[in-house]
């Protein structure tokens, strides 16, 4: 099958995407690693216009089928490789080549990693990144959420209902946290906070049992525990992008056009959570899909895209 | 059809799609609830030698660990 344009990315932002180049008759791939995306992991979402609460597994569902709609394709798979020759692009993935003329990143982002020893080895072995997924196995047993964010500590408030012990390790002095998360945080009898402190190394032997500090606490720089959630925030994913030399700036965002969504390699367009865009929202990162898809079909056809009616406008 | 079983838990986003996505494709599955069934829970460790959920474990094949599709897909011949 010959593509106009390869979508990278599984979650809203490449679905709404899809929707666009759907209705503007292009022939679309849209691959994914992660079919979802990101918003499957947030229960509520009461910011999405149209939507007065809509859990985000809710919402990518219907910008999925509505995306289906159309004649596009959707995989789920990694990419591989992506090369630039004269004025296609060649994408790896699955086994096959495909030749486009077009490709939009919306790689969406991953968990921030510590990049300590240990981290890698004990990965699902102690070391997790998403508590509600994984907080189940730690009934009555200690455990460390790393990170000082508003996002940390709603990870050690969801753990302590299951936990016997959380210990918040945090490099920074003062937790930023909304006040009513913090005033949970602090009067929780089972939440205890290690301020200004780093954890260096993870260690185990099948699965974590202590981690070393930086610092001493409470005369130690080692700590048993049990399991150790990462919750440091997340990065982008544009390491295919800038192996065809896509801009990024310093967080690893690819740096696009606001008006277009284009990157400064002719052809290359991102949206979503892994473009430059401040505002990360679920609605932003829709319009992120839409505006490069729209870029994409002028791209393409060297026009405006004319749609039917009022009705689709 | 194999013998199929997910580990799962009732909160794991992930866990959710990969059981829409087997009753979409019409695949019977026992589904043991690590959080609140401790017997399964040692039962998932032991058999995968780690704690991420969600597992699918297919009759005659190596247990996958979290929602991928592709390897489903290939165990199942869906």
């Amino acid at each position: 099958m010959q593509y106009d344009t390869i979508i990278i990315g599984g979650g809203i932002s490449a679905l709404s995407a899809a929707v666009y180049c759907g209705r503007f008759q292009l022939k679309t791939l849209v691959i994914g690693e992660k079919i979802g995306g990101n918003i499957i992991l947030t229960e509520s979402i009461s910011n999405y216009p149209g939507f007065k609460k809509i859990s985000g597994m809710d919402l990518f569902d219907k910008i999925k089928e509505h995306a289906l709609e159309y004649k596009i394709d959707l995989v789920g798979g990694k990419v591989d490789k992506v090369k630039k020759v004269n004025d296609y692009f060649e994408v790896s993935a699955k086994e096959k080549v495909y030749k486009v003329k077009a490709i939009i990143f919306a790689t969406g982002t991953d968990w921030r990693k510590l990049d300590v020893p240990g981290e890698k080895k004990f990965a699902n072995k102690g070391v997790h990144y998403c508590a509600l997924c994984d907080g189940a196995f730690y009934k009555n047993k200690a455990i460390g959420v790393v990170g000082g964010s508003d996002s940390a500590a709603k990870e050690a408030l969801l753990l302590s209902e299951y936990v016997k012990k959380v210990y918040i390790i945090y490099r920074k002095g003062r937790i930023r946290a909304e006040p009513i998360i913090l005033k949970r945080v602090q009067e929780n009898q089972n939440i205890e906070i290690i301020y200004d402190t780093n954890v260096v190394e993870i260690k185990g032997n099948k699965f974590v049992n202590s981690i070393m500090m930086d610092k001493p606490y409470r005369g130690s720089k080692e700590l048993k525990l049990d399991g150790l959630f990462v919750a440091i925030g997340r990065t982008p994913i544009s390491d295919i992008a800038k192996s065809i030399a896509v801009r990024t700036n310093k967080k690893g965002e690819i740096i696009t056009d606001k008006n277009t969504g284009a990157t400064n390699i002719k052809g290359v367009y991102a949206c979503g959570d892994v473009a430059d865009n401040k505002f990360k929202q679920a609605i932003t990162a829709v319009a992120g899909g839409v505006i490069a898809a729209n870029s994409v079909y002028r791209f393409i056809k060297n026009e405006m895209p004319v749609l039917g009616s009022s009705e689709d406008s | 059809m194999p013998n199929v079983t997910v580990y799962s838990t009732p909160t794991c986003p992930w866990c959710h799609r990969l059981k829409d996505y087997l009753k979409k494709n019409n695949v019977e599955f026992e589904d043991k609830d690590v959080s609140m069934d401790d017997v399964a829970r040692d039962e998932m460790v032991e058999k995968t030698g780690q704690m991420g959920v969600p597992v699918i474990v297919i009759e005659g094949h190596d247990p996958i660990i979290g929602f991928d599709q592709e390897a489903i897909k290939d165990a199942l011949n869906l």
